[in-house]
């Protein structure tokens, strides 16, 4: 029954390939709704947030949406909203992702509209002045959600100096010194050519149209030279805990882990079996057995790997409630310590090989995922193809690498530990269950910029 | 509520096509087919036990989205048992005898599942995967034995209360729109369960027992409560054989009578402030509004979309464009009973959500003594027939939509002619719709503010 299900996928996979009919643009044909996606993929990204300007570059995309030299804001959104189409920006830490949605029977009308969006931004002074505003609020409100606050902080704890410590959104300091020079200057180095990619799906009348389009972006906006990519980041020394203070926490946060490793490692395969066993989002993982099913701790328990160009993090996540956060915590790394010294069992690793080959279909079921996977393969440099041949690669992962893999990758005593909740209760106890001295405890206000 | 993913029992409203046709009979006794929109048809018919099951086809992968969708939710419960149907959704992955705690999750695991997952509103409780082809029978066997012999034993219910506490911990207690949303139910309705949050109180939840849980089982789950959706690589034949095979012999229970206490008629604004962990103000509007099946719907989707679907929406202009919010929504919540019409804001630095609440006022005003104009109106209509379409995208979301429509309105043919409607819906019946509804009796106001 399993293989029957591989082999099903695997040939599937092969025969979803993507046609190319231009350079820069990569179509897939899906006739099934009137519908055509669109995606403009920029190498660059926030890593190229100069020092002192953190959310340049998510500033400047974001401002290529509110103007232009022939058209206002009001009027641009006007146009979008008239065709019922969406035009929306997305920074990530190494890619900046148009994506833009249309009835199939108004893309003669988008497309040009999109040519003049990414051609001819205005960047007015009005605007950069309401995008502050807008951005900046936003930021202090993100400070009522706690899930996200942690994230933030855990991120620029564990890669303190290193671009990917910076949040793609920014600081408020930095935002508030952003000039339209500097979004000039973002924009002519990233919206480039040679750094653009085209991927769209939908209904497969809208290729040629879209072709004759790519060519004259691609005119619009020559330039041949790729994204740089930033330095690695450096492991930090030493197990710490940091604490972000919020009070009347009922609930805690807790973020942990490490500098992980790059998507195209030759134990990927492996260590992302091995992780899958201990908690990468099946409920059979041991954090979730032992967090959630056991002991009624948290809600979630997981742990994760995230990648970019250069080696990202690994990291645990759970929310436990205040009381039982320390014992949570020193389950947790307990469970990390025996992971690392005693690996996975035969058992553990045949159901999570059998879990991943049979569901690995997902990953390519549909267009807009396959389009996705192109994405991924595109802002990670990693070469085409490569998520067709996931289950293939999990198929080939052993015991012996799967631990292997393990030993390599986690370091319990080098784990940075970041708790959002109330320090006053819970310093002592946390530092104790983390085993970092007390004094060694760095405790920040949850409104630190 | 879901049992792994974010809340969304507030979703906003799923909305509909313009292109259904006439039923036409095939195979399947007493079957009949909808026209959804492009290729896409759905086949419904109805097993002998009353459980009513509609295919999707859809061969361009060898995958199937499966949903099962009761018709209960928190509404169905009683006070001093609030969370309860969301807390009986976390037993149903418990165990029955044939799959003992545990052996569901890794059954479904095991097989590749995604989407894997389960949901509670006010109406209803869905569960929902999505799986290999050759699945099919395991998952109908799966899902009816848990339908009928699930084992509801106190060890298991005490640490899933456990968990649903934490939940509601993070869902609420510790979450500022949580917080404002419990409140604005709570104050908007006053007789009608629709007072009570989803998650239920603390109090209520730490007072349950596993007797509790297995009564509200008995009463609610049977295959005559019940619509199941098949969407993918499969058959309207092939899904029949299969369901009559393992859900044929389940026999209906006796529906008992929803006898829900009506909501009286509101008589005033009513309003709450509250100071929350939060650096900005916020602010929460409610009007009441009838059911999803009422003559008004069509007219407040398009008033939903004219106000914010889109950047050039009013209340995006008025609100946020003048850097008076950081972010607007509004949402006319599709219920079964009559429901509330929300507007939400989060105020940029410096602004107070007052300043906001007047804004709205004055836009509604507006809505409500001027006719839209024909531009105004046909954006709107257009972001609707988009939005339509992208529900309709891929077997879980085509699934989720006629799923949802079969229980809170009856059938996914009238959530189509609901839509026709709507895109027919002109300003006059626009206006006046507005002036019946957003009326300041009408009107529940939640605003949080730092502390």
């Amino acid at each position: 029954m399993k293989t029957r299900t591989l082999s099903f996928f695997i040939l599937l996979g092969l025969g979803w390939t993507l046609a190319a009919p231009a350079a820069d643009l990569q179509f897939e044909a899906d006739d099934t709704l009137p519908l055509v996606y669109l995606n403009i993929v920029v190498r660059g990204g926030a890593v190229e947030d100069p020092a002192g300007k953190s959310g340049l570059t998510n500033f400047m995309g974001e401002m290529l949406l509110r103007g232009t030299k022939v058209r206002s804001k009001e009027q641009l959104d006007q146009e979008l909203d008239q065709m019922g189409a969406h035009f929306e920006e997305e920074t990530r830490g190494e890619a900046v992702v148009f994506r833009g949605a249309v009835l199939s029977h108004q893309l003669e009308r988008f497309l040009p509209l999109v040519n003049e969006i990414l051609t001819q931004p205005a960047f007015p002074e009005s605007e950069m002045k309401k995008l502050k505003g807008e951005l900046i609020s936003g930021l202090l409100e993100e400070q009522g959600r706690d899930q996200a606050l942690a994230g933030r902080h855990f991120d620029e704890f564990l890669f303190p100096g290193h671009p990917y410590g910076k949040s793609v959104m920014g600081k408020v300091k930095d935002l508030e010194g952003l000039t339209s020079q500097d979004v000039k200057r973002q924009y002519d180095s990233q919206i480039r050519d040679g750094r653009i990619t085209i991927l769209a799906s939908g209904d497969s009348a809208a290729i040629k149209r879209l072709q004759a389009w790519s060519k004259t972006l691609e005119q619009s906006r020559p330039g041949k030279e790729d994204a740089p990519r930033v330095a690695a980041p450096k492991a930090t020394s030493g197990r710490r805990l940091v604490i972000v203070d919020k009070p009347e926490r009922t609930q805690t946060q807790i973020l942990g882990g490490e500098i992980g490793f790059k998507m195209d490692e030759p134990d990927f395969f492996d260590f992302y079996v091995a992780n899958f066993v201990f908690g990468g989002g099946s409920f059979h993982a041991r954090l979730m057995n032992e967090i959630r099913t056991k002991r009624g701790w948290s809600y979630g328990a997981n742990a994760s790997v995230k990648f970019s160009r250069q080696p990202r993090s690994w990291r645990f996540y759970l929310f436990p409630a205040a009381k039982d956060t320390p014992a949570a915590l020193e389950t947790v790394l307990k469970m990390v310590e025996e992971w690392r010294d005693r690996g996975v069992t035969p058992q553990e690793l045949d159901f999570a090989k059998t879990s991943l080959i049979n569901g690995a279909g997902f990953l390519l079921n549909t267009p807009r995922k396959r389009i996705e996977n192109r994405i991924q393969e595109i802002t990670l440099d990693l070469p085409e193809g490569f998520m067709k041949h996931y289950a293939d690669g999990i198929a080939r992962v052993s015991l012996e690498s799967a631990n292997a893999s393990v030993k390599a990758h986690i370091h319990p005593d080098q784990l940075s530990i970041l708790v959002l909740g109330t320090a006053k209760d819970l310093k002592e106890p946390l530092a104790k269950a983390a085993g970092v001295p007390a004094e060694k405890v760095q405790v920040i206000d949850y409104r630190k910029d | 509520m879901q049992k792994r993913l974010p809340l969304v029992w507030l979703a906003v409203p799923l909305l509909l096509a313009a292109c259904s046709s006439a039923p036409k009979i095939v195979k399947i006794p007493g079957s009949e087919v909808i026209h959804l929109a492009g290729k896409l048809e759905a086949t419904r018919f109805k097993l002998s036990n009353g459980l009513r099951v509609i295919v999707v086809e859809d061969h361009s992968s060898p995958t199937f989205a499966y949903q099962t969708w009761f018709d209960v939710g928190s509404k169905d419960e009683t006070p001093g048992y609030t969370g309860l149907a969301h807390l009986f959704e976390h037993m149903m992955f418990k165990g029955t005898r044939k799959y003992p705690e545990g052996k569901f999750d890794e059954t479904l695991e095991r097989a590749g599942a995604e989407n894997y997952n389960a949901s509670t509103s006010q109406d209803y409780t869905d569960y929902t995967q999505e799986l290999p082809s050759d699945k099919l029978d395991m998952i109908a066997e799966m899902e009816a034995d848990r339908m009928v012999n699930l084992v509801v034993d106190e060890k298991s219910f005490s640490t899933e209360r456990e968990v649903v506490q934490n939940e509601r911990r993070f869902r609420t207690e510790n979450s500022p729109d949580g917080t404002l949303y419990q409140e604005l139910f709570g104050l908007a309705f006053q007789k009608h369960p629709y007072h009570w949050p989803v998650i239920g109180y603390e109090e209520d939840l730490a007072r349950m027992s596993a007797q509790d849980a297995e009564a509200f089982y008995k009463a609610h789950y049977a295959p005559n409560h019940a619509v199941v959706v098949v969407a993918g690589d499969v058959t309207p034949q092939q899904v029949h054989e299969t369901l009559q095979r393992h859900y044929g012999s389940i026999p209906a229970v006796q529906a008992q009578p929803k006898a829900l206490p009506s909501e009286p008629s509101q008589t005033s604004t009513r309003r709450k402030t509250l100071k929350l962990a939060t650096q900005v103000d916020k602010l929460l509007v409610g009007y009441r509004i009838p059911s999803e099946s009422h003559e008004d719907s069509p007219a407040l989707s398009l008033i939903q979309s004219v106000l914010t679907n889109g950047k050039s929406a009013r209340l995006q202009r008025a609100l946020v464009e003048t850097g008076v919010a950081n972010g607007v929504f509004s949402a006319d919540i599709d219920g079964s009973d009559p429901t509330l019409f929300i507007f939400g804001a989060n105020l940029q630095k410096g602004r107070k959500a007052p300043e906001a609440e007047t804004i709205l006022r004055r836009e509604l005003k507006r809505l409500a003594t001027e006719n839209v104009g024909e531009a105004e109106l046909e954006r709107a209509r257009n972001q609707l027939s988009f939005q339509f379409y992208a529900a309709l995208d891929n077997n879980h979301s085509r699934a989720a939509f006629i799923g949802r429509y079969e229980v809170v309105v009856g059938g996914a043919e009238k959530a189509l002619d609901i839509f026709q409607k709507t895109l027919a819906t002109g300003p006059e019946a626009l206006r006046k719709t507005a002036n019946r509804y957003f009326q300041d009796q009408n009107r529940t106001v939640v605003i949080g503010a730092p502390k």
